[in-house]
C-alpha cells in the first residue's frame, strides 16, 4: 500500500466535490431539512384525538365519568348526542365517541359497567388513548361506588377496520401506492437523464419531434411498465400480505396508475434540473423524503402543526395516500366527494407536470 | 438571392455567457454542395451546425435553411444531423436504432438502404453497446440519413473510422451530393478538406476564408492545404 497513491484518490474525490457545489450543499442541507422536519412533526404533534361523549345516564355516576374524560389530557372531549356520533366519525371530526347508557349508574352499582365505545378505526394509533382515558376515569368511578369492585367491559365497535385491523393494514394501504410512486420516479429521472447524457436528446430536438410528443411518449412508455408493477404490488399486498381491503380492486389499481403517471412526469420535470445521474439521485432525499413525512403516511396530517398542514395540503402525495386509504380501509367509491377530490388533485398534478416538463425541455438543452 | 442557397448564415453572432463562440459569421452553402467546415477544436464549428439545425438561436444575424428562417420545426424533417459523439441508444440493436430515427422523422422505409450504405446490414441485430467505436459511428450516420434528408449535417463524421471506411464514407457522401443532398461536414483533418467542393475556415468564432480547395490554396499561398490554412490564420491574427 502506498500512502501517496491513496492520498491521490482521496484528493481527487474532494476536488470533484469542490466543483459540484450542489452535491456539497445537499450533503449538508438535506440532513438538517429531513431531521428538522421529523423533529417538528413529532414534537409538534401534541393535539389529542377528538372524542365525543354522550352521557345518557339517568343517575349521577355517568356525569362523573364524563368529567373524568373531560379532564383527561390524552383526549379532547366534546359533548354530543349519541345520534350524531356516527356522522361525526364518518366526516372525520371525531376519532371516537363514547356512549354512557341510561342505566349506567345502575350498572355501576351492580358492579359491571359496559359503556359503548365507537371507534373510527382507520388509524390504529388513535384508539389506545381513547381506551386509556376511559379506563382512567373508571378508576375515579370505583372510589365513588362504596365497597364494590366495578368491572369494566367496554363494548367496542369499529366504523372501519375492526379488531383484526392492524398497523400493516393502515400503512399497507398507503405503501401500495408509495412503492410504485417512488420506484417509477427513480427510473424515470435516471433514464431521462441518460437520454441527455448520451446525446440522443440533442438528436431528438433536431428532429421534427415536438417537445410535447417526447414527454407524452415517455409518459406512456413508463406508464406501461408502472402499471405492470402496480398490478404486481397489488396482488402481492392483497393475496400474500393479506392487507385489509374494503374497496374495489380496480379502483385501487386506478389510483395506483394515477400515482405512477404523476411519478413519471415528476421524474421528467426534475431531470431538467440535474446535469448527471449523480445529481438526479440527490433529488430522492430532497423531493421524496419530505413528501413521505408530510403526506400523512406516518403522521396523520390532522396531528401536524398548522404550518406543516398547509404544506401537506399542497403536496400531491398527501391526496394520493388519503385516496388509497379511503378506498382500502373505508371502502370508498367514486361517489365519495373526498375520493373525487383526491383523484382530481393527483390527475391535475399530472397535467401541470406534463406542461412544465414540456416547457423546460428545450431550455435546458443549450 | 438567398433562395438559391440551401443554407444561408448571415452575420451571425452567438455567445455562451462571456464566451463569444461566433462573431459575425457569414457563410452560404449551395444546394447539392459538400461544404467543409474547417478549423481547430473550439473554433465554433459545432456551434454553427447547431444553429443550422435550430438547436441554438443566434444572438445577432439570421440563419436560413431551405428557405425558412431557423429555428423552424417544419424544416427539421428535411435535415439529418450526425452529432460529434455517436448518439445512440446502447441497449437497442443497430436496426432498432435506425428504425427509431426513421420513425421520428416520419420515414419508415429506407432502413435497409441506410444499413447497407454504412455496411452494417449484416450486423443489424447487434446491440449497440457491444459495437466498436467505428461501428457506432457508422450506425450513427445511418440514423442521420435514413429519412433521406435534403440537408445532412455531419459533425466530424470520420473520427475514429479506419482509412478504408473513410474512403467509402466519402464515396457515399459524393453520391448523395450528386443526387441533390446538401452536406455540411465539419472536420479538423485537412486531407478531408480536399474532398469538399467548398470550404469555410473558422477560427476564434470568425470565418477566415471561404472558397474551393484551390481558392484556399491560392489565398494561403501554398500547395499544401494545411500550410495554406496556417498562413491564413497567422495573417488574421497579426
Amino acid at each position: 500500500m502506498s500512502g501517496h497513491r491513496i492520498a491521490a484518490i482521496t484528493r481527487r474525490l474532494l476536488q470533484g466535490f469542490r466543483r459540484d457545489r450542489r452535491t456539497l450543499a445537499l450533503l449538508f442541507v438535506a440532513p438538517i431539512v429531513i431531521l428538522g422536519l421529523l423533529g417538528y412533526l413529532m414534537r409538534g404533534s401534541n393535539s389529542a384525538p377528538e372524542v365525543g361523549v354522550a352521557n345518557q345516564d339517568s343517575g349521577p355516576l355517568g356525569a362523573i365519568v364524563a368529567d373524568g374524560l373531560n379532564s383527561s389530557s390524552r383526549i379532547k372531549v366534546t359533548e354530543i348526542s349519541a345520534a350524531d356520533g356516527e356522522a361525526k366519525l364518518k366526516d372525520g371530526s371525531l376519532v371516537a365517541y363514547i356512549v354512557l347508557p341510561p342505566d349506567f349508574s345502575q350498572q355501576a352499582q351492580a358492579g359491571n359497567v359496559a359503556p359503548e365505545v365507537h371507534l373510527e378505526g382507520s388509524q390504529p394509533g388513535e384508539d389506545a388513548p381513547v381506551i386509556q382515558a376511559l379506563q382512567q376515569s373508571m378508576i375515579s368511578l370505583s372510589s365513588r361506588v362504596a365497597g364494590r369492585n366495578v368491572t369494566f367491559q367496554p363494548q367496542i365497535k369499529y366504523l372501519y377496520g375492526g379488531a383484526n385491523y392492524g398497523t400493516l393494514d393502515y400503512f399497507g394501504a398507503a405503501f401500495v401506492g408509495l412503492v410504485v410512486f417512488f420506484l417509477v420516479f427513480v427510473i424515470t429521472i435516471v433514464s431521462f437523464l441518460n437520454e441527455r447524457s448520451q446525446g440522443t436528446l440533442e438528436r431528438l430536438m433536431a428532429s421534427p419531434l415536438r417537445r410535447g410528443e417526447i414527454v407524452v411518449g415517455y409518459m406512456l412508455g413508463f406508464t406501461v411498465l408502472a402499471l405492470v408493477q402496480a398490478a404486481e404490488v397489488l396482488v402481492f399486498a392483497l393475496a400474500v400480505l393479506r392487507i385489509h381491503n374494503q374497496g374495489n380492486v380496480l379502483l385501487i389499481f386506478g389510483m395506483e396508475a394515477l400515482m405512477a403517471i404523476a411519478a413519471v412526469n415528476l421524474g421528467i420535470f426534475l431531470s431538467m434540473f440535474a446535469r448527471s445521474e449523480f445529481q438526479a439521485v440527490q433529488f430522492i432525499p430532497l423531493v421524496v423524503v419530505p413528501q413521505v413525512l408530510l403526506s400523512g403516511i406516518i403522521f396523520p396530517v390532522s396531528t401536524e402543526p398548522a404550518g406543516l398542514q398547509w404544506l401537506s395540503g399542497v403536496l400531491p402525495l398527501t391526496y394520493a395516500v388519503n385516496g388509497m386509504r379511503d378506498i382500502m380501509v373505508k371502502g370508498a367509491d367514486l361517489t365519495w366527494s373526498s375520493l373525487q377530490l383526491d383523484a382530481g388533485v393527483v390527475a391535475g398534478f399530472c397535467v401541470v407536470l406534463i406542461a412544465a416538463g414540456t416547457t423546460t425541455l428545450r431550455r435546458r438543452l443549450g | 438571392m438567398s433562395e438559391s442557397y440551401a443554407v444561408n448564415v448571415e452575420d451571425v453572432s452567438k455567445s455562451f455567457g462571456a464566451f463569444k463562440a461566433l462573431n459575425g459569421v457569414t457563410l452560404r452553402v449551395r444546394q447539392g454542395e459538400i461544404y467543409g467546415l474547417l478549423g481547430p477544436n473550439g473554433a465554433g464549428k459545432t456551434t454553427i451546425i447547431r444553429l443550422v439545425c435550430g438547436l441554438l438561436e443566434a444572438h445577432a444575424g439570421s440563419v436560413t435553411v431551405l428557405g425558412q428562417r431557423m429555428p423552424n420545426v417544419a424544416v427539421l424533417r428535411h435535415i439529418g444531423y450526425m452529432t460529434q459523439q455517436a448518439a445512440l441508444y446502447p441497449a437497442l440493436s443497430v436496426e432498432e436504432n435506425v428504425r427509431f430515427f426513421a420513425a421520428i422523422n416520419g420515414a419508415d422505409e429506407g432502413v435497409k438502404d441506410a444499413l447497407e450504405l454504412v455496411q452494417l446490414y449484416e450486423r443489424r441485430g447487434s446491440v449497440v453497446a457491444t459495437l466498436s467505436g467505428g461501428m457506432r459511428q457508422r450506425c450513427s450516420l445511418a440514423c442521420a440519413l435514413v429519412h433521406r434528408p435534403e440537408l445532412l449535417l455531419l459533425d466530424e463524421p470520420t473520427v475514429g473510422i479506419d482509412p478504408q471506411l473513410r474512403v467509402q464514407f466519402w464515396e457515399a457522401f459524393r453520391r448523395m451530393a450528386a443526387d441533390g443532398t446538401t452536406m455540411i461536414v465539419s472536420s479538423h483533418v485537412m486531407d478531408e478538406a480536399d474532398r469538399c467542393q467548398r470550404l469555410g475556415l473558422i477560427q476564434y468564432g470568425r470565418l477566415l476564408a471561404e472558397g474551393s480547395p484551390a481558392d484556399i490554396r491560392a489565398q494561403g499561398g501554398s500547395q499544401n492545404l494545411e500550410e495554406a490554412f496556417l498562413a491564413l490564420a497567422g495573417r488574421k491574427e497579426s
